[in-house]
C-alpha cells in the first residue's frame, strides 16, 4: 500500500488536511501528530480531505471520531470530505457516518462550517 | 709600519664579544633542549593519550555483544569526551524510520546545533536537563547543518576556532558557548550510521588534528557495534511482539466456545482463522433459554494484548447481557451502555447480534456497526442481505447509539441457510495485493449452501486457502453458518 502523504493547508479560521495513500497503523501516526499539533493551536475547525485515501483501517476511524469528539468540545469540529465509494462504504458500515460530518466537497463542509 | 700592540681595553672587548657569542651559543642550546625536552615530554604525553585510547577502546568494546544499543552508545560517548579532554559531546544515528538523525546520548552541557534555542534554556530551572533535553528532542536532517554535512560527505570537520565560523551557532549564554568544534562521522559498509560530535577541550585549547585522528579511529570501531547492536535490538523488538502475539493468541484461543451446540434440527458450523498481527474477532453461541439461542460475531478494533483483552471484556459482558432478554437490540444497547464508559475513547466493536427462536424459526436480528449477514433461502436459492442500522459498540453515547440501533426480524423456513463473517473474510488479500471480495464469498456460499453449514464453512475456507495462497494476512478471518433441517419440525 502507499504510504500516505499529509498536506495541511491553513485557512482563516480553519485547516484543510488533505490525504492521498492508505492510512493504517503504520502512517496513521503522522495524521495524529498533525491533528495534536491543530488542537494544541486551538485550531479545532479541520476539514479531513479524502479524495486520495485509499484505505484506512478501522482503528484510525476510531481515532479520528475521537478528534472529532474533542474538535466540538471546543465549538469546532473534524468534517470529511471527498470520500471515495470504498472508503464511504466502510465509514456507513460501522454506522460512523452517523457520527462524523461526511460532506461531498470542500465548499460544501464550508458552507457548513459558516453557519 | 708595525701594527700596533692590542691595548688592553681592545682584549677586554674581544674577550666580551667571545663571551657574548658563546653565552648566546649557550642560551640557544639550553632553550633548544628545553624545546626538544617539551617536545619529548609533549610526545610521552601523546604516547600515554593514545595508549589510554587503545585501553579505552578494547575496554569499550569488551563484551559488547551482550550490551544494548543505548548502553554502548554511552560508554562511546564517554571515551570519545575524555580521549578528546572535550567539554561536552552527543552522538547523533540516523533514524531510518524518521529518514532524519536524532541524538542518542549526551554527555556535559552539550549546545544544541541548530541554535535559537537560548529563550527556552535561560528561563528553565535546570539548565544542564532543559539543554539536553532540547538536544535529545531536536531531529537533525541529511545535508543539515554541521551534523548532515558530516554525515552527507562522510568525512571529519575541525574547527579550531568556532567564533569565525559562520556554521557554528553562536550563544550569549557562557555555559553554551562553542570555542572549538570537532565531528566525525560513523560509517559502516559505506553507511553513513551516525556522526560524534565533541566541544570545547576543558584546557581551553582548541582541538588538533591527533584529536581528530583518535575520535575517527573511535568512531569506526564504534560503528561496527553500533551496526550489530542495532540488528539485535529489531531481533529483540521481534521477540517480543511474537511473544505478545502468542499471548494474544492464546487469550483469542481460550474465549472461542469449545463445541458449536447441537440442537435439534439445526446444523452450526464456524471457523475462526488468526491473523499474523492478530485483529480480535470472535464468535459465540449462548443459551438464552430452553427455547432462544442467542449468535454473536464480532470484530475488536484493537490488535494484539490490547484487542485479545478488548475482546474478553466484550464476552463477558454480551454474554452477561444476553440473558436478560431475548430482544437483541436491548442486549447490544446494554452491552453498549457498559463499554462506552469503560474503553478508551478510540476503540470499538463491531458485533452482529441475533436471537433465534429455536420453536418458531423466528430470527431476530440487531446490527451494531458489522458485516450484513446473508440468507440463502431455500425455495430460490438466492442470497440475500439482512440489513438493519446501528453503529459500532464504544463509539456513541447511550443516546446516541439507542437512536440508531434498529431491528430486522425474519422466520427462517426449512432448509435456509443464514452466514455471517468478519471483514477479514473480504479483505483476504493475495499474492498479487487483490481482494477475495464479497461476490466471491456470496457466490461460494450461494454454491455450499444446498449441502448443508459445514460444507459452506469447509468450502469458503477452501476457496479462500486457494485465493490467498500462503500470504500472511493482516487481519482475523472468521465465518459462522446455520442452516435449518430440510425436515425440520415444530415441536412446538
Amino acid at each position: 500500500m502507499r504510504e500516505c502523504e499529509i498536506k495541511r493547508e491553513e485557512r482563516d479560521n480553519l485547516d484543510i488536511v488533505r490525504l492521498d495513500g492508505a492510512l493504517d497503523s503504520h502512517s496513521f501516526p503522522r495524521l495524529e501528530s498533525t491533528l495534536n499539533g491543530l488542537r494544541d493551536g486551538q485550531r479545532h475547525r479541520v476539514i479531513l480531505d479524502c479524495s486520495g485515501l485509499e484505505y484506512i483501517s478501522s482503528a484510525s476511524l476510531g481515532a479520528l471520531i475521537g478528534f472529532a469528539r474533542r474538535a466540538r468540545e471546543h465549538q469546532g469540529d473534524l468534517r470529511l470530505v471527498n470520500l471515495s465509494p470504498k472508503i464511504y462504504n466502510i465509514v456507513e458500515l460501522l454506522g460512523f457516518h452517523k457520527i462524523l460530518e461526511i460532506h461531498g466537497n470542500i465548499d460544501e463542509a464550508l458552507a457548513k462550517f459558516g453557519e | 709600519m708595525t701594527p700596533e700592540p692590542a691595548s688592553g681595553a681592545t682584549l677586554a672587548s674581544l674577550l666580551f664579544v667571545l663571551l657574548a657569542i658563546f653565552s648566546a651559543a649557550l642560551f640557544f642550546a639550553i632553550t633548544a633542549i628545553r624545546r626538544l625536552r617539551h617536545e619529548r615530554d609533549e610526545l610521552i604525553h601523546q604516547k600515554d593519550v593514545i595508549f589510554g585510547f587503545i585501553h579505552d577502546v578494547g575496554d569499550v568494546f569488551a563484551h559488547s555483544e551482550n550490551i544494548d544499543l543505548e548502553r554502548m552508545l554511552d560508554r562511546v560517548l564517554f571515551y570519545a569526551v575524555r580521549t578528546t579532554k572535550a567539554s561536552a559531546g552527543a552522538i547523533y544515528l540516523f533514524d531510518k524510520s524518521e529518514g532524519l538523525f536524532r541524538a542518542r546520548s549526551v554527555s556535559g552541557i552539550f549546545p544544541p546545533l541548530t541554535g535559537s534555542v537560548e529563550s527556552a534554556v535561560s528561563t528553565a530551572v535546570s539548565k544542564s536537563q532543559a539543554v539536553e533535553q532540547l538536544v535529545r528532542s531536536q531531529r537533525v536532517a541529511r545535508g543539515e547543518g554541521l551534523i548532515g554535512e558530516t554525515a552527507d560527505f562522510g568525512t571529519p570537520i575541525l574547527i579550531e576556532d568556532a567564533a569565525r565560523d559562520p556554521r557554528v551557532p553562536t550563544y550569549q549564554l557562557d555555559f553554551l558557548k562553542i570555542h572549538s568544534i570537532l565531528l566525525v562521522p560513523m560509517r559502516f559498509l559505506q553507511k553513513i550510521l551516525g556522526v560524534i560530535v565533541v566541544v570545547n577541550r576543558v584546557d581551553a585549547r582548541p582541538f588538533i588534528q591527533a584529536d581528530l585522528s583518535l575520535l575517527q579511529a573511535l568512531a569506526d570501531q564504534a560503528s561496527v557495534s553500533v551496526h550489530y547492536a542495532g540488528l539485535r535490538d529489531s531481533l529483540n523488538e521481534k521477540q517480543r511482539i511474537d511473544h505478545d502475539l502468542n499471548v494474544a493468541r492464546q487469550i483469542q484461543t481460550a474465549l472461542l466456545p469449545r463445541a458449536i451446540p447441537r440442537l435439534p434440527g439445526l446444523e452450526m458450523a464456524a471457523f475462526t482463522h488468526s491473523a499474523q498481527e492478530i485483529g480480535g474477532d470472535y464468535y459465540d453461541f449462548i443459551h438464552i433459554d430452553d427455547d432462544h439461542i442467542g449468535i454473536a460475531i464480532a470484530d475488536v478494533s484493537g490488535k494484539g494484548i490490547v484487542g485479545a483483552i478488548m475482546m474478553s471484556i466484550s464476552r463477558s459482558v454480551l454474554r452477561a447481557q444476553a440473558t436478560m432478554s431475548t430482544d437483541p437490540t436491548e442486549v447490544l444497547k446494554g452491552v453498549n451502555r457498559i463499554m462506552f464508559e469503560d474503553i478508551a475513547e478510540d476503540m470499538f466493536v463491531s458485533m452482529l447480534y441475533m436471537v433465534l427462536n429455536t420453536q418458531t424459526l423466528e430470527l431476530r436480528v440487531a446490527r451494531a456497526g458489522h458485516e450484513r449477514p446473508i440468507l440463502v433461502q431455500s425455495h430460490d436459492k438466492h442470497c440475500q442481505i439482512i440489513d438493519s442500522a446501528g453503529v459500532a459498540l464504544g463509539m456513541a453515547d447511550r443516546d446516541g447509539f439507542d437512536t440508531l440501533l434498529t431491528e430486522t426480524s425474519i422466520v427462517l423456513s426449512p432448509g435456509d441457510t443464514l452466514v455471517a463473517y468478519t471483514d477479514g473474510v473480504t479483505e483476504a488479500l493475495n499474492g498479487q495485493g487483490d481482494e477475495w471480495g464479497a461476490d466471491q464469498l456470496f457466490e461460494t456460499i450461494h454454491q455450499a449452501a444446498p449441502n448443508g453449514a459445514h460444507a459452506v464453512i469447509n468450502t469458503v475456507q477452501h476457496q479462500l486457502e486457494r485465493f490467498v495462497g500462503g500470504i500472511a494476512q493482516y487481519d482475523d478471518m472468521t465465518l459462522l453458518a446455520l442452516q435449518v433441517a430440510h425436515d425440520y419440525k415444530s415441536t412446538l
